[in-house]
């Protein structure tokens, strides 16, 4: 559940970047069209990423209530963080970038 | 038309959500509490303490009790203790009389010598009833839901920025920050909202909507619920009297039938005649939708599987799996924390929602500085169902810690201390609102809020701190934990009050900048 | 951000606003018919939704009866937007009450007269 989390906040991050009026308090700087819209591609791509990774982990009832629990709180936090430290919120999601693959093999190996 | 039906929408999501905010306050601040209610009994109740015991154990006391106890009784109930509630409960309905109850110590069998007090119970009792007499509590409860339902949809729909501004909060704002809050913790958590609010519809669904059961089952309304759960038919007792089998063996045949997951309520039918039977359920840890159509049937003289039977249609899961996820029986340690504070979320929507209805009317009376007498009524209100409610929760386990242990009707009156306090507050909100002002009231309600808050682990260790010594000893963090997020909404609380200091001229000045640039 | 104040094509449509911007009673009693309405017409609109359910759904008796109890406020709800959205007062109670004639005449149909 944790990667689940993880792809959760990776998503939403980047549908927040492909926001104009997010993209520059987080980053000093606005996006192209395209960029943006490649942005809103992964956002998205992530959050059902995160959903497959939960519905392969468990029984269908316990992967929806916990990605539920995991898409709503990522999103608490990542505006909770990002309210107060931007560059902060972004780190995170770099972070998140980063583990992703290594829970992903990890998982792949239990 | 489009602009009419949304300023529509916009006035609905205004008065519904101000004519029912603060009940709603109160429900959803107490449902919160309420996933922590066996926690909360833990801590009312810390005479109780966990033990290790099989659930063969523990069934052949509770059986053994009440075979003693409670020969002649219609029904028996058992709970086995879990690692939530270290309670071994046996409760029964008697030949003649009131439904009783006991707490037994798992180890000795024999009822616990322990305080009295409605625990968590009170709380999660009080969320659906209101305190109020059987059926309206619940009638007006449903009535509240319904509207927050309504609320949440036209609030929504409001929301004409709903997708632009998902991730936007702009602290330090004034008004506009509240809206910014009042938004975030709706629809950032709007699942949870959503699951909730039908869920409390679909739980209360054969009161609140019965006349399908009167179309279909005529005046057998009964008739519906056996068919439902055919386990828990209710039968005369035989003339004939048969000893009662011993049920710990039947555990077994539950292990069989359901493999990774325990025997939930144990209830015995007619104990000591020929025809007693032993219902079995699963317990509720281990599965989300409630379902208390399936069960196991054993007979009671025999220990023989009688019936089983399995609520599995897709119908009957839909509606169990909403009363499942409202009831949150099958939530861990973590989830469970989150369920809390999604409730936290929820209870804070509502909170946000009353502050702002008032702070937007209040800016047009900035200038004379006198509120007219409908907005101090808010005001009043606004003080009394949140700080107040908020002081009448912590005094409940204040005066669980400061009444007697023993003395009957410690339990009535740690009630009747939560509803004098949550009274005075109501007073003294009105006294501080029409005879001084709004900020007074929130400023000396938070802050005595904030001092019984943080005390309160103080209080704790003053009175009852062996209890809290040995429950850290055996590894039970459940006490301090409880203590510790006393102490957290204490602070939490302290933080509320600092921003009503002084007399708040100088911010109201700087709250009426945005709104000017909000003119959208 | 909406404003609150009602535009002024709305109040023709909605409650008679006088200058002084005070609600009239004309315009109270409008909007107590339609909290009305909405209570009682939505809820007889949604009990009469669950009873044709009830009836209609090709299931079991109790999993129809669950079933069409669990659906049914999912028809309270646009029932009561409906009251507060629409043009007056009246067209909330006929928008309520004409559907449920006809779901009463279905349900009654179905079970007198087939």
């Amino acid at each position: 559940m944790l990667l689940a989390t993880l792809l959760c906040y990776v998503g939403f991050s980047a549908l927040c970047l492909s926001m104009n009026r997010h993209s520059e308090d987080l980053t000093g700087r606005s996006f192209s069209v395209s960029r943006a819209k490649a942005l809103r591609l992964l956002g998205w791509a992530a959050l059902l990423a995160s959903l497959w990774v939960a519905l392969a982990s468990q029984t269908l009832g316990q992967a929806l209530v916990q990605w539920s629990a995991a898409l709503m709180g990522s999103a608490v936090v990542l505006v909770f963080v990002m309210s107060y430290w931007p560059r902060l919120a972004l780190s995170l999601a770099g972070v998140g970038v980063l583990l992703c693959p290594v829970f992903a093999f990890l998982q792949l190996l239990a | 038309m489009k602009e009419g039906f949304r300023q529509a929408m916009a006035w609905l999501h205004t008065w519904a959500g101000l004519t029912f905010g603060w009940l709603l306050f109160a429900i959803f601040m107490t449902g919160t509490l309420s996933y922590f209610k066996n926690e909360i009994t833990q801590w009312t109740q810390p005479e109780i303490v966990p033990h290790e015991i099989s659930a063969a154990d523990g069934v052949n006391r509770a059986q053994q009790w009440l075979g003693e106890n409670a020969p002649d009784a219609k029904r028996w109930f058992i709970r086995l203790p879990d690692e939530r509630s270290p309670e071994l409960g046996v409760s029964w309905t008697p030949a003649k009389g009131r439904f009783e109850e006991r707490s037994l110590d798992s180890l000795t069998g024999v009822p616990v010598q322990v305080r009295q007090s409605m625990g968590g119970e009170f709380f999660y009792r009080f969320h659906f009833q209101l305190q109020m007499p059987y059926p309206w509590g619940r009638w007006l409860a449903s009535l509240a839901a319904m509207v927050m339902f309504v609320a949440l949809i036209s609030g929504i729909i409001t929301h004409k920025k709903i997708f632009k501004e998902f991730f936007t909060f702009r602290p330090r704002k004034g008004q506009r920050t509240w809206l910014d809050g009042h938004n975030a913790v709706a629809v950032l958590v709007l699942p949870f909202h959503l699951m909730i609010t039908y869920s409390s519809l679909v739980i209360f669904m054969t009161m609140i909507m019965p006349l399908s059961i009167l179309t279909t089952y005529g005046k057998n309304t009964q008739g519906v619920f056996d068919d439902l759960f055919p386990a828990f038919k209710t039968e005369q007792a035989a003339a004939d009297r048969a000893p009662l089998a011993s049920i710990a063996p039947m555990f077994e045949v539950a292990a069989e039938k359901w493999p990774g997951s325990r025997v939930g309520l144990i209830t015995v039918n007619n104990p000591g005649s020929a025809n007693a039977s032993v219902t079995m359920t699963r317990h509720g840890a281990d599965h989300i939708p409630h379902e208390p159509g399936t069960a196991l049937v054993f007979d009671g003289v025999s220990a023989e599987l009688k019936n089983e039977s399995n609520m599995g249609a897709a119908s009957l899961m839909l509606a169990g799996g909403l009363y499942g996820l409202h009831m949150g029986h099958f939530a861990g340690p973590l989830l469970r924390w989150l369920y809390f504070l999604a409730g936290i979320g929820g209870t804070a929507m509502i909170g946000t929602g009353l502050v702002i209805w008032l702070g937007k009317r209040r800016l047009k009376h900035a200038k004379s500085g006198v509120l007219p007498f409908e907005l101090r009524l808010v005001e009043m209100l606004n003080v009394a169902s949140m700080s107040g409610l908020m002081l009448a929760v912590v005094s409940f386990f204040w005066a669980n810690r400061l009444l007697p242990v023993s003395f009957t009707g410690r339990s009535d009156w740690e009630v009747k201390t939560f509803f004098c306090v949550w009274g005075v507050a109501l007073l003294h909100a009105f006294a501080r609102v029409f005879l001084r002002d709004g900020r007074s009231a929130w400023r000396e309600q938070l802050t005595l809020a904030a001092l019984l808050y943080c005390a309160l682990p103080i209080l704790d260790m003053a009175t009852a701190g062996g209890y809290l010594l040995a429950s850290l000893k055996q590894g039970n963090l459940t006490l301090v934990a409880l203590d510790m997020t006393a102490l957290a909404t204490g602070i939490f609380l302290a933080w509320g009050a600092l921003r009503f200091r002084g007399d708040g001229k100088i911010v109201l000045a700087s709250k009426l900048t945005p709104a000017v640039q909000e003119a959208r | 951000m909406e404003t609150l104040s009602v535009s002024a094509h709305a109040s023709e449509k909605r409650q008679k606003r006088p200058r002084s911007g005070a609600i009239s009673v004309r315009g109270r009693l409008a909007v107590a018919s339609r909290v009305l309405a909405a209570l009682i017409g939505g809820y007889l609109l949604t009990a009469l939704t669950s009873i044709c359910l009830a009836q209609f759904l090709p299931l079991v008796r109790a999993e129809a009866v669950v079933l069409a109890m669990t659906l049914s406020f999912l028809v309270y709800l646009p029932a009561v937007l409906w009251c507060f959205a629409c043009g007056t007062a009246w067209r909330a109670w006929f928008g309520l009450l004409l559907p449920s004639a006809v779901l009463a005449a279905l349900y009654a149909s179905a079970r007198w007269l087939l």
